[in-house]
């Protein structure tokens, strides 16, 4: 969770809210493929809770605001690294410091004005100035300026090689028309450079219709409706009897059963979250470097992950999935309750050890997950108390340190940066376990701001061994991202940062 | 009359000033900080201690309550936290679905409970009795969602006849309206009827039991008739208060067979306002179901001497 993109704010996420405009029509439309004859029905499992992309913090938001909005530049749908957008280009000065971003000439906004540097300007200082959610993604931004409207400078305070993933990741960062927020009420409304324009979102649904004079092309599609069906069973049943066209709504113990069976497509690769458990360093015993230890030598990864996500998920000493770029391939534990009741002894803490698991129901999986790593660390002597809470006291909780360990995930990662720094350097913003080693800072400091990639992903490599050794986070598995559509439906690409684009689909 | 209905009026007034101090008052005690909630968990200091301002929280308990109330009198229910929209108009969007599904609720409960309740009573020990008996325990204690998603696999998976859930207003297609409406009025609505049934058996019986059905029988006056006119007549009052019970239960939100039908009603709104901490929200949600029982316990009471004459005339 904690990311942008995920859930995880959520908070909001996994719950819907509402939506705007008068009471209206959910319309699952019973037997053909609903609304009109070339739209895209997608079930997915919960209402933006709004629209306005620098404001909101809840993935189904950004499901729709994916074909909404554009930023200066997006992940590859492949590996996710930055690739052009709304800008063509980009570069970076001698020193690092500033970088200079060359737009398209060919973009206009939904309501038919033209894009140009004035609207980045605008959109970014918005972020900035009123403190919206994304603010922190600005931390080393001295200044945004337009050189001329083709031209965007900006000015950073140290060398932020991941600049563009900070821009770029995800919808949060979308570049609105000079002066929107004035002119319309952007929790309702959507004033956007792409593919699709909002028509509609309710109770029920979200409508979209495609923009012609899309810059990347007219979509192939007429339109999108996003239905909200949160009941997995219920989104299922509606793919396969073809109300809906598409949905990532599936019950996790179906999926494997699914992906032979002829009515649906389904796929499955492998996302760029992570779950993980870890424990309070400011409460004993769990501050002692071998009780840590000794939990990480005890827990068998692969069982964790069958029975939290099935065959959906690949087990994971560390937080970056194998098939990226910074992937590290450390793995020093071996799962070995002797090895683990060792630890134990020679921490010289008296047993039983009586330790509470915090997870919450927001989440199910940390539920199941905790379960069995409780049973498999009473055999070496710990006492695990499973406490299952509601989001908002989960949160309550974590930020009061008022734990002794916990389990989360965190979703959307893009850039090493974004798995490993707040998470572990001492005080950081996401750092609720209290971790605290100077060597590891050092690292984390310097790979922010190295721009050489092959030296930056030695430094990340670096703090990860000492993260894992110390048990910081004990990482447990690396999620799929799991969706399936109707058979014959082409020109979608499942992408690992489950960002869903619908601009170049086609209906069967 | 007239005063009977302005006491009644006035006595809603306070209960209504009741419930919204309890509510906010319920609220500062519970954990979670709608703040971090809505910012999700990536965020600085300097734009959680921003929100915090736009949003009110940081003012005093008490002066956040007088200016809540103050507004609420002239109809503004605050902005969500979450979606910035107006209370009154997240609530408002959300109460036609509400309404669709509780009415068509009591009535699937009033088609059940009446016959099968009437029967059971006039043949007590009787193989319909014992039947009505097992079928109401079986509708009490089946849990709602485990039969919605039955209902769902059977018509909309493997007989295709209906769709999985939604709603679409009557006004736009009347069709897909009764289509979407039968699954879910029949799961709530068999819970209800379940109730329902058993407060009919037992009222029925307790009226067949009374001298003056007796007395009409003695006369000579047909089964039929003694049955319309002497007994379900008198078997009503009870009749009408638990349906009025069980539809302002249904008017409430029916949570969870809301959320497996995917239908757009006041319970889904306010889980999500629990679940996000939603204070606005929540606080008008909770608001109207008290009006929504205190105008039906009204309706309810005037009914009685509808039926009754003798009611109004104390």
């Amino acid at each position: 969770m904690r990311a942008p993109r995920t859930l995880s704010s959520v908070a909001a996420g996994a719950l819907l809210l509402t939506a705007c405009s008068g009471g209206e029509s959910v319309d699952t439309g019973g037997g053909g493929g609903g609304g009109g004859e070339n739209v895209l029905v997608a079930a997915v499992s919960a209402q933006p809770d709004q629209l306005d992309p620098h404001v909101t913090s809840a993935y189904p938001s950004f499901q729709v605001l994916e074909n909404v909005y554009d930023t200066l530049v997006v992940p590859n749908a492949e590996d996710l690294t930055m690739e052009p957008s709304l800008a063509t280009g980009w570069e970076t000065s001698e020193d690092g410091l500033t970088w200079t971003f060359t737009l398209r000439d060919d973009v206009t906004f939904h309501d038919g004005s033209e894009f140009d540097a004035a609207d980045v300007v605008y959109s970014y200082n918005r972020i900035i100035d009123e403190q919206l959610n994304n603010a922190y993604r600005f931390a080393t931004v001295e200044s945004v300026e337009a050189v001329d409207p083709q031209t965007v400078e900006i000015r950073v305070t140290q060398p932020t090689p991941n600049l563009p993933a900070l821009i770029g990741g995800f919808k949060g960062m979308a570049i609105l028309p000079e002066g929107a927020a004035d002119q319309v009420d952007l929790t309702t409304e959507a004033i956007g450079t792409g593919p699709f324009q909002l028509e509609s979102s309710d109770a029920g649904s979200t409508v979209l219709t495609a923009y012609e004079d899309y810059w990347g092309g007219a979509p192939t599609v007429d339109g999108v409706e996003f239905r909200y069906i949160t009941e997995p069973a219920a989104a299922l049943t509606a793919l396969q009897n073809g109300e809906v066209d598409w949905t990532d709504n599936i019950p996790p113990q179906q999926v494997s059963a699914l992906e032979s069976e002829e009515g649906v497509e389904l796929q499955s690769i492998p996302s760029v979250d992570y779950w993980y458990m870890t424990m309070n360093y400011d409460r004993p015993p769990f501050d002692n470097r071998d009780v840590r230890r000794a939990v990480a030598t005890a827990v068998d990864r692969a069982a964790v992950t069958e029975a939290a996500r099935f065959e959906a998920a690949q087990p994971n000493q560390t937080a970056i999935p194998e098939d990226n770029f910074y992937a590290s391939d450390y793995a020093p534990f071996d799962t070995n309750q002797d090895a683990a009741r060792q630890l134990l002894e020679q921490s010289g803490v008296p047993l039983p050890i009586e330790m509470g698991l915090m997870v919450t129901d927001e989440f199910p999986e940390t539920v199941t997950a905790a379960q069995v790593i409780a049973s498999q660390l009473e055999p070496i002597g710990i006492n695990v108390n499973v406490e299952t809470l509601d989001f908002a006291t989960w949160l309550d909780r974590e930020a009061q340190g008022d734990f002794d360990a916990f389990m989360l995930g965190w979703l959307g990662n893009i850039d090493p940066f974004d798995y490993y720094h707040a998470q572990h350097i001492t005080d950081g913003s996401s750092n609720y376990q209290g971790y605290s080693n100077p060597e590891v800072d050092r690292l984390l400091n310097e790979a922010a701001t190295e721009t050489d990639e092959d030296a930056r992903r030695d430094l990340y490599n670096q703090a990860v061994q000492l993260i894992v050794d110390d048990v910081s986070y004990l990482y447990l598995y690396n999620p799929n991202v799991v969706q399936a559509w109707t058979p014959g439906l082409t020109g979608y690409q499942i992408r690992p940062d489950k960002a869903i684009n619908f601009e170049t689909v086609e209906l069967p | 009359m007239g005063g009977y209905l302005l006491r009644r009026v006035g006595q809603a007034a306070v209960v209504l000033v009741g419930v919204s101090v309890v509510v906010f008052g319920l609220l500062q005690l519970v954990p979670g900080d709608p703040i971090r909630l809505a910012l999700g968990t990536r965020f600085s200091q300097e734009t959680y201690d921003a929100l915090l301002e736009r949003s009110g929280l940081d003012q005093p308990v008490l002066q956040q309550y007088v200016t809540w109330a103050g507004n609420a009198l002239t109809g503004d229910l605050g902005v969500s936290f979450r979606s910035g929209e107006p209370v009154t108009q997240l609530v408002l969007e959300r109460l036609p679905a509400t309404l669709t599904l509780a009415f068509a609720s009591i009535l699937v409960a009033l088609l059940i409970a009446v016959p099968l309740g009437t029967l059971s009573a006039l043949r007590p020990r009787s193989v319909v009795d014992r039947g009505a008996t097992v079928l109401s325990q079986f509708g009490i204690s089946v849990p709602d969602f485990w039969m919605a998603i039955v209902l769902i696999l059977i018509f909309a998976g493997t007989l295709g006849w209906l769709p999985s859930g939604g709603y679409v207003p009557l006004t736009e297609d009347p069709l897909g309206w009764l289509q979407r409406l039968i699954l879910p009025a029949i799961v709530t609505g068999v819970v209800s009827g379940s109730v329902i049934t058993r407060f009919v058996r037992s009222s029925v019986l307790e009226v067949l039991g009374q001298d003056h059905v007796r007395t009409a029988q003695a006369k000579g006056m047909a089964t039929r008739q003694v049955l319309g006119w002497h007994v379900l007549r008198n078997a009503l009052l009870p009749l009408v208060t638990v349906t009025g019970v069980q539809l302002a239960y249904l008017l409430s939100g029916v949570v969870v067979v809301e959320i497996v039908f995917a239908w757009p009603g006041l319970g889904q709104l306010a889980l999500q306002s629990v679940q996000a901490r939603d204070y606005p929200v929540l606080q008008g949600a909770v608001l109207l179901f008290a009006l929504v029982f205190l105008v039906i316990n009204l309706v309810v009471d005037l009914l009685y001497s509808v039926i009754d004459p003798r009611i109004a005339r104390r």
